[in-house]
């Protein structure tokens, strides 16, 4: 029978086995919710003890090596998995749970330390059971406040912050209930993954995002710049038609909705009450606004990026994501097996695609390959060229034209121009798919993204581009409150198509689809596309908010009916997507795309505009500066006369308008850059060496039971008499799965036998 | 449900909170999600601890697992004597580690759990054919099965023992990025 310090030495060995991360369970402990224990080992030792004696001599003779610990590891694992499923041992004492094992205590001994939000963290994610969890939290509780009770004197305000950080976790706690009772859309949600799966839902998801970011800015706007406005403002005395709201102007044109209604002066309601300077409050909301728009991207790129670019390098073309990534949202019963369905073609292309790897095209085939690509890029670069140059000629001539037609519908010419060409031109860029043939699909998917980022990048650089060189320069009257009416009109046009496209364009495609062509079937949506649309309205948004400050508000009310028609339109007119589509990676792609064009094109464009432009002398915030950056540079100069405030004006003088710390903090953030990647770079190296050292050692073991079985062959043919015994050994053990872990057992018995022979 | 409820102790909530990643009311309408699967079996007042288990028939009719192909492992996997029948504190570990606030690990771990047929810690050529025919329900032919599960061990078998270990599942994982989003069950 085994000691139990013999015990203890197993469980000792098994500690230094090198699990990889950080409370991940070590192949031992992967039996969660069983007794794991003292009884367990002595159970083991009772039905095969010379077993558990050769897996010692055996850990023993090799201890550094952490294949033979897993090998001992694994046998003792088949005899633990047998006997705990067994009925009897249900009703063993749960006395000798987890948290009485040693690696139980060590992690308790662990989570004391830890502050009490990361020991909340670490619980949860244990791979326990709840009442395992639970013991874990209260046994640490226990042990927290016997510590505290020692150490009262010195620990006196560490109690106190203690104390602090509970209620601070009990009111997020709350916080997070109300939010999540708030949440919007979940229910639609929920349908709509269960019967279109994860990638279709991703749409959604960002349309909620951008939804909330839009809550955000309106409320920012609304507080800061809005309502101050309404307490002064002045009567408007034009007339209201319908047509206001497709045009804009009119009526609109004297509401707090446009840059021109707000005034420059200082409100002031009683003669000694707080004043509220309009200029600087108007020029730190947006810059405050900005700040927190470029944080908040960020933040959201690094976390999808976290989780997405783990491993670049090895991205498989194989099989096996498709084994372990079913899609467990889906819950519809007609998906489900729709998805099983496109899932056995998907794997069997695969299968084909592996066995064809070898097979080359001829030189004549690659050449028309490349030929076609660069055909298509060719046409495509042409054609975004041409609506560029559409567009301009048509903002240049726009002025002129407004005058010789007085309709006040002219207006709509330019935005509806714009609309046409973001509705058909990307279509006719996803025709190239049948002329062109891509290696993999996901080259397809890449290039149509491509073509149509370049296209929408390309309109609204040209527009913008001729409203702060033409417009702004022009004589206008009131030139940012024209600009603010463009990008509305722009705004509306879009939505407007964006709806007709959905309640007529995808309702006739159904039609046709199942009554004219049956062949066709329901398409599928097409979620680059529409994910770019949104992107191009969120620019919109952005570079408007300077010029237009209810704009967040239009956008919200857009997106909230958006999602309701593009919800209705997919259920109608839609079937469930036939190919994997990798959401996790283009959300990523997505992000970055709103950060990087979009979000830095609309930063370049606010800068031209405050620091470059004139603001007209009649209207808005800003008459009378020569520069809109003028209004800031005019109060820091009002700041230095006044005593008291003179650490503002430091701040701005040597840390905003001094080029050295720019400088310097530049040079910074490119050092800790650098070393970043070169630690990166450093990982990568580590990985894969790692990595074949893992084949390495998989070919040690693969080797030495090679040679086991070659001695025991040896042994059998020398010692025919043993041969019954060992029979008898290896049937008491129960029924094994595999093979070698057959072999296993046999051979260290037999070594053991021969050695205990040979000390003899 | 109001602000004052009697199904838990403040002191059971709290424990609650601590060991899963729900609130309080995601905690308290998985409580009542749980009590509509056996209205009869399940009492309204679970401060004394009473031990009731819901049977795997009605876990299994849940609309948000019963057309999955991995109903019956999922159950297995989460109760607690591995035949399916739930007691409430497995089936809130469930809905909590199928949260899309559970870590990777986390979730790479019970995935392996699930996909591990037998039980013995290692996925092998017999689980993974298992796997193949749930997930394909029968279109693909038996060569096409092991050719795919060849194919898998192929990839993903770093130490080349003929079977996945705890280790090559999480570092394939690691490798799709789409598992954390589509090992998720809305609840």
């Amino acid at each position: 029978m085994m000691s139990d310090n013999r015990v203890h030495e197993i469980i000792i060995e098994l500690e230094n086995v090198p699990s990889g991360i950080q409370n991940h369970p070590s192949p031992t402990q992967i039996m969660r919710d069983k007794p794991l224990a003292n009884s367990a080992f002595s159970m083991v030792s009772s039905t095969s003890d010379i077993h558990v004696t050769d897996s010692l001599i055996f850990s023993h003779r090799n201890d550094k090596k952490h294949n033979q610990l897993l090998e001992f590891s694994t046998s003792l694992k088949e005899p633990i998995s047998q006997t705990l499923r067994s009925p009897e041992c249900l009703g063993i004492d749960t006395a000798c749970t987890f948290h009485e094992t040693v690696q139980g205590q060590k992690l308790i001994t662990s989570l004391i330390p830890m502050t009490s939000r990361e020991r909340i963290k670490t619980i949860r994610n244990q791979p326990r059971t709840m009442e395992e969890k639970r013991k874990l939290r209260n046994i640490v509780d226990k042990e927290k406040s016997k510590q505290s009770h020692h150490t009262l004197q010195l620990k006196c305000c560490a109690q106190y912050l203690n104390s602090i950080s509970r209620g601070y976790r009990r009111s997020k706690n709350s916080l997070s209930d109300l939010l999540s009772s708030i949440s919007l859309w979940q229910k639609a949600l929920k349908v709509i993954g269960g019967k279109f799966g994860t990638s279709v839902l991703s749409y959604f998801n960002f349309l909620r995002w951008l939804l909330k970011f839009n809550i955000f800015s309106f409320a920012l706007n609304f507080s800061f710049i809005i309502i101050p406005q309404l307490t002064v403002a002045e009567r408007n005395t034009l007339q209201f038609t319908g047509l206001e709201f497709l045009t804009g102007a009119g009526y609109f044109t004297k509401t707090v909705m446009y840059y021109g209604f707000y005034t420059n002066s200082t409100i002031r309601h009683r003669s000694s009450g707080p004043s509220y300077d309009m200029q600087l409050a108007y020029i730190f909301t947006i810059g405050a606004w900005l700040i927190a728009c470029f944080f908040s991207l960020l933040y959201s790129m690094a976390k999808y990026f976290r989780n997405s670019f783990i491993n670049p390098h090895i991205y498989s073309r194989g099989i096996a994501k498709f084994i372990f990534c079913w899609d467990f949202t889906v819950t519809h019963e007609k998906a489900v097996k729709l998805k099983q369905k496109n899932l056995s073609t998907e794997i069997r292309e695969n299968l084909s695609e592996i066995l064809q790897e070898n097979v080359k095209f001829t030189f004549r085939q690659q050449l028309a390959c490349f030929s076609a690509h660069v055909a298509a890029w060719l046409v495509s670069a042409g054609v975004a060229a041409a609506c560029c140059v559409a567009v301009y000629y048509l903002a240049e001539y726009n002025s002129e034209f407004l005058r010789t037609h007085r309709d006040p519908g002219a207006v709509l010419l330019l935005p509806f121009v714009v609309s046409c060409i973001n509705l058909i031109v990307p279509r006719f860029y996803s025709m190239f798919g049948l002329v062109e043939r891509y290696e993999m699909p996901r080259h397809e998917v890449y290039t149509l993204l491509i073509r149509n980022i370049f296209l929408k990048i390309s309109v609204i650089g040209i527009l913008c581009y001729s409203w702060l060189n033409i417009v702004a320069l022009s004589d206008e009257e009131c030139w940012e409150t024209f600009i603010g009416q463009e990008i509305y009109r722009l705004l509306l046009m879009d939505f407007v198509f964006s709806l007709a496209d959905s309640f007529l364009g995808e309702f006739l495609r159904r039609i046709i689809g199942m009554r004219f062509i049956t062949s066709l079937g329901l398409q599928e949506f097409d979620i680059a596309r529409n994910v770019l649309e949104l992107i191009y309205a969120q620019t919109l948004v952005w570079i408007g908010i300077f010029f237009c400050p209810l704009l967040p508000l239009i956008q919200m009310i857009t997106l909230f009916i958006m999602f309701y028609v593009k919800y209705i339109s997919l259920m109608r007119n839609f079937q469930p997507p036939s190919k994997a589509w990798r959401a996790s990676q283009m959300i990523t792609v997505f992000i970055f795309l709103l950060f990087f064009p979009s979000f830095t094109g609309v930063l370049c464009t606010l800068a031209i505009t405050v620091w470059r432009l004139k603001p007209s002398a009649n209207c808005g915030p800003f008459r009378g500066v020569p520069l809109f950056i003028q209004s800031i540079y005019l109060w820091i100069d009002t700041l230095r006369k006044r005593s008291g405030y003179t650490w503002v004006v430091w701040i701005y003088q040597n840390l905003i308008s001094s080029v050295h710390f720019f400088f310097i903090l530049t040079i910074i953030v490119l050092i800790i850059t650098y070393l970043y990647w070169q630690i990166t770079e450093g990982r990568k190296v580590m990985i894969r060496l790692l990595h074949e050292q893992i084949i390495n050692e998989g070919k040690d073991k693969m080797f030495l039971i090679e040679k086991l079985t070659k001695l025991q062959d040896m042994e059998k043919r020398a010692k025919p008499s043993t041969l019954i015994l060992e029979r008898r050994e290896t049937e008491q053990q129960g029924p094994l799965h595999l093979g070698e872990c057959d072999a296993t057992p046999d051979l260290r018995f037999r070594r053991s036998v021969q050695e205990d022979n040979l000390k003899a | 449900m109001g602000s004052k409820q009697t199904v838990f102790t403040h002191e059971q909530l709290e424990e609650y909170q601590d060991c899963t990643f729900f609130t309080r009311k995601e905690i308290m309408r998985l409580f009542y999600r749980y009590q509509d699967l056996a209205p009869q079996l399940v009492p309204l007042d679970y401060t004394s601890c009473p031990a009731v288990k819901v049977p795997y028939q009605l876990i299994g009719s849940m609309p948000e697992l019963k057309d999955n192909p991995f109903r019956q492992r999922i159950a297995q996997v989460f109760s607690e004597d591995g035949d399916g029948h739930m007691t409430l504190d497995n089936f809130l570990d469930m809905f909590s580690v199928m949260s899309e606030m559970a870590p990777r690990d986390l979730k790479a771990y019970y995935a392996f759990k699930i996909y591990d047929f037998n039980n013995d810690d290692y996925i092998c050529a017999w689980d993974l054919e298992q796997t193949v025919t749930r997930l394909t329900r029968g279109e693909l032919s038996a060569e096409e099965v092991s050719l795919v599960c060849e194919k898998v061990l192929d990839e993903a078998d770093g130490d080349h023992d003929g079977r996945l270990s705890l280790e090559d599942f999480q570092n394939m994982i690691l490798r799709a990025p789409d598992f954390l989003s589509t090992f998720h069950i809305r609840i």
